[in-house]
Parts: C-alpha cells; sequence; structure tokens
C-alpha cells in the first residue's frame, strides 16, 4: 500500500533504572512512614475521643443527614426494624478500637491494587478470546501489572487473617459468641460465613488464577523466541478457561472479602459491580502505564489510535460501573427493605454523604463530560484528568464499601489511609517495572502485532 | 461515503477492481493536487476516507439533538404523569412505594428517561442517515457506473476543477491499475449510456 505500513518491530526492552528502583522503594518507606504516623496519632485522638464521648452521651440519630429527605422520610421505619444494626454499627459493632481502623485502611488500599492486578490478568484473556489485535501492543503492560497478583494477594490475606476479627462482624461473632447477644442471622449464614471459607476459598482461587496467568506469560516468552501459532491456539483455550473460572470465583472472593463487611445485608449484583470496578480501573491504569512508558522514550509504535481505543474503553466502563450502580441503588431505594436499605442509610449519613455523591460524581459524571469527546481521547494531558477522577473515585468507592461497616461514624481521611496508598502504589510500581523489565517490549510474534502497529481508528 | 447529488454533473470516472489500486491512485491524485469527488467501493476500504480528506461527519451532532429530544420528553412525560410539578397529579394519583410526588422521585426516572434518550436517538440517527445519504423512498436512481453495485471500484473526478489536461489524468488513472477511463457527458448523454 501507498502509506506507511510497519512491517518491522524494533526490540525494545526497559530498563528498570536504578533511579526507578530507588523512587519506588523511597514511596514505599514514606508510605508506611505516613501509615505509622498516622496509626499514632489515631490511637491518642481515640482515646481522647472514648473520655469525652463517655461524659456525654449522644444518641447516634442526631448524626444523620437531616438534608436527606429520602432517608429521614423512612428514618423512623427504618429505625424501628433494624435499631440492633444500627446501634451495632454506630457505636463500633464489635472490637471496634483504633486498630480497626488501621486495618481497614489497609484492606481498602490492598484489595484496590489487588484488583488492578487481577484486571490486567483479565485484559490479556478477554483479548485472546476475543481474537482482538489492537491492543497486541500493549499486551505485555497488563501482562506485567498481573505479576502484582502474588504479592498483593498475600498482603491482601494479611489484613484477613490478622485483622480479621476487626473487619468482619460475623468472623468476632463467631469466635466469642458466648459473650454475645444471639444474631439469628449470622447463625443462619454460618454455612458459609465462617472461618474456612475466609482462610481457604481466596487461596483457592488465587491460586487457580494464578496457575493459569503463569501458562499464558510462558506461552506468550516462548512464543517471543520459537514463533508459530501453536502458542496463540493455546493461549485462546487458557484465556477462555480463566475467564469462565474466574466470573464464578471472583463473585465469591468478592463476597468474602467485601461483601461480608456488612455481614446482615446482601446484595446479588455486589460481585458484578466489583468486576466493574476491578474493569475500570485497570484499563485506566492501562493506559497510564503506557503513556508513562511513552514519555521515557519507549513504545513509540503506540500512538494515539490504540490510546484512543484504550481511553474508549475507560470512557465505556466508567458508564457500565453507573448502570450497575444503579441497578443495585435503584432496586434498594425503590423497594425500601429496611433489612436492604440500612447499606445505603449508613452511607446518607453526615460522615459519607459528601464522599458518597463525590463517588458517582467522580467515577460516572465528569469522566463522561470529561472523555466523551475525540480529541480529549487523543489529548495526554485530559485523558491523564478524567482517569485521576477515575482512579480517586473508585478508591473512594471501595473506602465507601469498608469504612462505614468497619469503623462507622469514626472513619476519615487522613495519613493512614493516605500513607498505606502511597506505600501500595510504590510496591504496585516496583513489582509492575521489574516485570516489563523482564520480557521484550513488543511480543513480536504474535500473530497479530502488525495489526496492532497498523491500528487506526479511522477519521 | 456520503452521498453526493450527481444526477447534473460531468465526471470523469475510472474503474477499478482493487481496492489498494483504488487507495493508491487517490494518494498519487492528491499528491499532484486533484481533488477526488467521489469513491463508490462495494466493500469498505481501510483508510480511503481518510486519504481522500472526507471532513469529519455532522451526523453526531444530530444525534446530540435527537438524544437531548429524548432524554426532555422522557423527563416531561414522567414529571407530568407522577409528580405534581405541573399541577396534574392530582386527577390521577399514582403514588408507587410510598415515594415523594415532587422532584426527590427523580431516581425511579432514569430508566426511563435513559431508555427514550437511546431511543430517540437510535430513530432519529437512523431517519438522519438515510436522509444524508440520499437513500428516500421516491428517489431518482443515481448510479455512476452499473459495475459499482458489483465488484468494481469506482473513482470519480470532476473535470472543471482539474489542474492537469484530461489525457494526462487518463495516463495517471490508467497506470495505477484502472481497468476503464471515461467520460460521462450529461450534455450529449447517448454517447456513454
Amino acid at each position: 500500500m501507498g502509506h506507511h505500513y510497519i512491517t518491522q518491530l524494533p526490540n525494545e526492552r526497559y530498563k528498570f533504572s536504578k533511579r526507578g528502583r530507588l523512587v519506588t522503594g523511597f514511596l514505599m518507606i514514606v508510605g508506611l512512614l505516613i501509615a505509622g504516623f498516622g496509626a499514632l496519632r489515631l490511637q491518642d485522638s481515640w482515646q481522647a475521643d472514648n473520655h469525652s464521648s463517655e461524659l456525654h452521651e449522644n444518641p447516634h440519630t442526631d448524626n444523620y443527614n437531616s438534608e436527606n429527605h429520602i432517608a429521614s422520610t423512612h428514618a423512623e421505619n427504618v429505625d424501628h426494624h433494624s435499631s440492633t444494626h444500627v446501634e451495632n454499627h454506630s457505636e463500633g459493632h464489635h472490637s471496634t478500637g483504633w486498630l480497626s481502623r488501621v486495618w481497614a485502611a489497609f484492606l481498602v488500599n490492598a484489595y484496590y491494587f489487588f484488583l488492578f492486578a487481577v484486571g490486567g490478568l483479565f485484559f490479556v484473556a478477554v483479548n485472546y478470546v476475543a481474537n482482538a489485535g489492537w491492543a497486541t501492543l500493549i499486551k505485555r503492560v497488563a501482562e506485567s501489572m498481573s505479576s502484582y497478583i502474588p504479592i498483593g494477594f498475600v498482603l491482601l490475606m494479611a489484613a484477613v487473617y490478622f485483622g480479621g476479627e476487626h473487619l468482619y462482624e460475623w468472623l468476632y461473632y463467631n469466635n466469642h459468641k458466648a459473650d454475645l447477644p444471639a444474631d439469628h442471622l449470622l447463625d443462619d449464614k454460618k454455612w458459609f460465613l465462617n472461618r474456612n471459607w475466609l482462610y481457604i476459598a481466596p487461596i483457592i482461587f488465587v491460586t487457580i488464577w494464578y496457575a493459569l496467568r503463569t501458562v499464558i506469560r510462558r506461552l506468550s516468552l516462548k512464543e517471543d523466541h520459537e514463533g508459530g501459532l501453536m502458542f496463540f491456539n493455546k493461549s485462546i483455550r487458557f484465556s477462555a478457561a480463566f475467564i469462565v473460572i474466574f466470573a464464578f470465583t471472583f463473585s465469591v472472593f468478592s463476597w468474602l472479602i467485601m461483601m461480608s463487611i456488612d455481614p446482615h445485608w446482601f446484595s446479588t449484583i455486589f460481585s458484578v459491580y466489583n468486576f466493574a470496578i476491578m474493569f475500570v480501573s485497570s484499563v485506566t491504569v492501562i493506559t497510564f502505564i503506557t503513556i508513562f512508558l511513552k514519555g521515557q522514550g519507549y513504545m513509540n509504535l503506540v500512538d494515539e489510535e490504540i490510546l484512543d481505543d484504550l481511553v474508549k474503553f475507560m470512557f465505556g466502563f466508567s458508564i457500565f460501573w453507573a448502570y450497575i450502580w444503579l441497578a443495585q441503588f435503584l432496586l434498594i431505594w425503590y423497594a425500601n427493605l429496611p433489612e436492604e436499605s440500612i447499606y445505603y442509610y449508613e452511607r446518607w449519613v453526615a460522615k459519607y454523604y459528601p464522599f458518597f455523591v463525590a463517588n458517582i460524581l467522580m467515577n460516572f459524571f465528569l469522566p463522561f463530560l470529561v472523555l466523551i469527546a475525540r480529541y480529549a481521547k487523543r489529548n495526554k494531558y485530559i485523558t491523564l484528568f478524567g482517569g485521576i477522577l477515575i482512579l480517586v473515585g473508585h478508591w473512594l468507592d471501595i473506602y465507601l464499601m469498608v469504612m462505614p461497616g468497619v469503623v462507622g461514624e469514626k472513619a476519615g481521611i487522613g495519613p493512614l489511609e493516605i500513607g498505606f496508598g502511597i506505600f501500595f502504589l510504590g510496591l504496585f510500581c516496583y513489582v509492575l517495572r521489574h516485570s516489563l523489565s523482564k520480557a521484550d517490549m513488543y511480543p513480536k510474534n504474535h500473530p497479530f502485532v502488525l495489526e496492532s502497529a497498523n491500528h487506526e481508528v479511522g477519521p | 461515503m456520503a452521498a453526493k447529488n450527481i444526477l447534473k454533473k460531468n465526471l470523469l470516472i475510472g474503474i477499478f477492481d482493487d481496492g489498494d489500486k483504488l487507495y493508491d491512485a487517490v494518494v498519487n491524485l492528491r499528491e499532484r493536487g486533484v481533488e477526488v469527488f467521489d469513491c463508490y467501493t462495494p466493500y469498505p476500504v481501510h483508510n480511503l476516507d481518510r486519504a481522500m480528506g472526507v471532513k469529519r461527519s455532522r451526523l453526531v451532532f444530530g444525534a446530540f439533538v435527537c438524544g437531548l429530544v429524548g432524554f426532555l420528553c422522557g423527563i416531561t412525560l414522567q414529571l407530568y404523569t407522577m409528580t405534581d410539578t405541573f399541577g396534574t397529579f392530582k386527577s390521577w394519583p399514582m403514588i408507587i412505594g410510598g415515594k415523594p410526588i415532587d422532584w426527590r422521585v427523580i431516581p425511579s426516572f432514569v430508566p426511563v428517561t435513559f431508555e427514550l434518550t437511546i431511543l430517540f436517538t437510535a430513530f432519529g440517527m437512523g431517519i438522519l442517515f438515510f436522509a444524508r445519504s440520499r437513500m428516500v423512498h421516491g428517489i431518482e436512481e443515481d448510479l455512476i457506473d452499473i459495475r459499482q453495485t458489483d465488484d468494481r471500484l469506482v473513482l470519480a473526478i470532476e473535470p472543471d476543477k482539474l489542474s492537469m489536461t484530461k489525457e494526462e489524468l487518463e495516463t495517471i488513472v490508467k497506470n495505477q491499475g484502472a481497468l476503464d477511463f471515461y467520460e460521462r457527458n450529461l450534455n450529449n448523454t447517448d454517447e456513454n449510456k
């Protein structure tokens, strides 16, 4: 053809420079220091708080947002039916000490960054299964993200093992049954909400994911050396297996780790909601890494045509997230059953209401307006702005899932939450860049790699 | 490509049998300063629109207007029938789930408003697209060359805007692999029909 058709790929390999190592290590240390400082300060203030609250006890209903018309019209109703839950939460349902907030802050960040890793793997698998060629050039980025799975999972499970009683009301209930009033709902759910499921099931699931990830990665590296269609065909089969297994196991995983924080409540769309968070934020991370690598002088073949499609994914899946969010919210809001609406009731108190509104604005309305135009998808800075909205928004999203159930009214966003965030960011970047430097930037023998290099969206 | 009214136009026409050849011809001609009037292909040729310098379609603006109309229709319909915003509620009150009857009920309007926005956009775009491509009922058939409905690709150039002679153009187009090159002259029609 007459135009410049790329037939040769340059050999590129990411160099994880000494400076890069220092920066990520510095982030980790600084993050831990900030978090430690936050924890110490929290311990002090918590003790001071407890003293003052003993002196003049506030009835918890005073704290609810009076501007909340819809909630307040039914507040008495809800209160009447499930007063035990409300009291449980607002006064700290179980062993709520300052450690609860530390573990909750840790869990928010551990889960958030673990989702990126799983999302990277899912992105690779879904492109194989769909026979999609456009993203082949950036496949290694997504692959490298999934190398964070083991370490991220170990940290996540550390929160579950060591902070379990602080985080999960039902676990505390099961362990201290003798001292607590009977809770028939938790007794009924004990066949699923018990230690065996929580401690063992996630390990089995993630081991299967990571085993499949290792196979796909190994096939991809072998393909680089030997070439041939055989590896590609095998990868499709393993990716399909991964997606099927992942669909079921990720649901159970999200119920155990996230939904059981509010053990009296349940939502059938919760796992899809978590999936939406996972996909939109990991696509955003892939976009950010690609822009970062281009800024470093790598990946010159990846032009705005591929970035355009990536940002379309960001845009589209932030709408998908809003769709799932609304599907969960609307049914609960409309039906107004006390045992269901308690979840949103807890999130409409004065403490969380700003986050609740910011969640919808930052994850749907603002990215929708910022990223809708074609020039926005092709402009690095607008993309970064929209992406930061999405990433911070989904951090808040997970924060809103965890905090009200664990620490109730005593939550906040302080050095603790941000410090752990910085620590995990440093760790994630370290693992990612280490993995990137282990393989060629472009999968040069992938059958679709030239299609990706010559990919054009059209005018 | 976007349909243009070609009924009253004299055109120079090249016939190709291959998308790549047509693409190269278009690139070559535009490099020599010849503007291509239009191309007619039985299947999409990648990047041909970009090579021809086709401007971005303004249909998206139409989509926005259709969507806005649908959105307003949906929201008005529900405010009119389900709330007391226009003072119409008392004639036929519909209280569902004990929800209030003013703007606070808006979350329950989201699905219907969304669906109507989509519906209006889809229908509006369908109609606009057919209108813009001149595929309206009762319109005169305006094929340039009957072979374009089979397996040939047609390149059309306006003769009055040429920067070279027609003979020069013919040699260029033929060198690019055209099977046929002729002039459609509507002033003495029987010559080419």
